[in-house]
């Protein structure tokens, strides 16, 4: 059991970094919030945030934005607030998720709080509160991007992909 | 989506608009532009004269520009060039952030309070 964990969260994660890679070329509304993405990478972390558990889907986030760092972006503030945007934004979504809310509005909860946590980071790493003119453009736009990857999201799951996997072993 | 997912989305909607009207009350169209390293001015640009201006950001010099009362980063030196590809600026509530130079250039009246820490 053990073994298996650990082959899905890095094979969970090995997609999240390549969606992550794929996505990072393409940043769309820079008049309005620079750096803007789909973060459909997310679509993963929700996934797991369902089927597994907070533990799991902490991890693969963490690890995801690590490894993007490293092939990417490199350790310099941009990983600070990637990191800060992703464990905002999974601690919110699994706080939320026992509410009445449906995968959807937990997506959006998680989308909203990456760029409530990305503000928040900026704010810290640049010492100045100007960031925060950012705000009402990063609520606004997480709602579109929060119901796609949530629909994305529900699709997947509806597949049951575990069961799926408990078949092939027969 | 169900009753829930659409009231926090008009939750959501609702303290955007918000937001957004406050720090629309609070902005101010100066003639003056702040050049931040970190949290400390270090150059303050009168927006009235069409000039260049060149900063010592992290990664390098940052060139910016100032035409017909608009402000801009016309050249830096960052991964992805965002702030550069933001474009003109001329009102404090659209601030220019550079993030990987630590750069931010916020517009503002004569006397910028917030820039005054003691």
């Amino acid at each position: 059991m053990k073994t298996k964990r650990i082959t899905t969260i890095s094979m969970l994660t090995a997609i999240s970094v390549v969606i992550a890679i794929i996505e990072s070329y393409f940043t769309f509304l820079n008049g309005i919030v620079p750096g803007l993405k789909l973060g459909l990478a997310n679509i993963i972390i929700v996934f797991a945030l369902y089927n597994y558990d907070f533990k799991t889907s902490l991890l693969i986030s963490v690890m995801r934005v690590i490894i993007v760092s490293l092939v990417r972006t490199g350790f310099g503030l941009n990983f600070f607030f990637s990191l800060g945007g992703a464990i905002f934004s999974i601690v919110a979504m699994s706080l939320v998720k026992k509410t009445k809310l449906s995968i959807v509005g937990v997506s959006v909860v998680g989308s909203v709080f990456h760029g409530i946590g990305q503000v928040l980071v900026g704010s810290i790493i640049l010492n100045n509160h100007y960031v925060i003119y950012y705000l009402p453009y990063l609520l606004l736009l997480s709602i579109p991007t929060g119901v796609l990857i949530g629909i994305i999201a529900k699709r997947i799951l509806s597949y049951d992909i575990l069961k799926l996997m408990n078949n092939e072993k027969k | 989506m169900n009753k829930s997912d659409v009231k926090i989305v008009v939750i959501i909607i609702l303290l955007a608009g918000f937001s957004y009207i406050i720090f629309n009350l609070v902005k101010e169209n100066g003639n003056t532009a702040f050049v931040y390293y970190e949290d400390k001015i270090i150059l303050t640009i009168d927006l009235n004269i069409n000039k260049e201006y060149v900063v010592q950001g992290l990664l390098g010099d940052v060139v910016i520009e100032v035409k017909d009362k608009n402000i801009r980063v016309k050249e830096e030196s960052s991964p992805k060039h965002l702030c550069s590809l933001q474009g003109y600026t001329d009102s404090s509530s659209k601030p220019i952030i550079c993030l990987p130079n630590k750069i931010v250039i916020k517009v503002g009246g004569g006397d910028d309070i917030d820039g005054v820490v003691y």
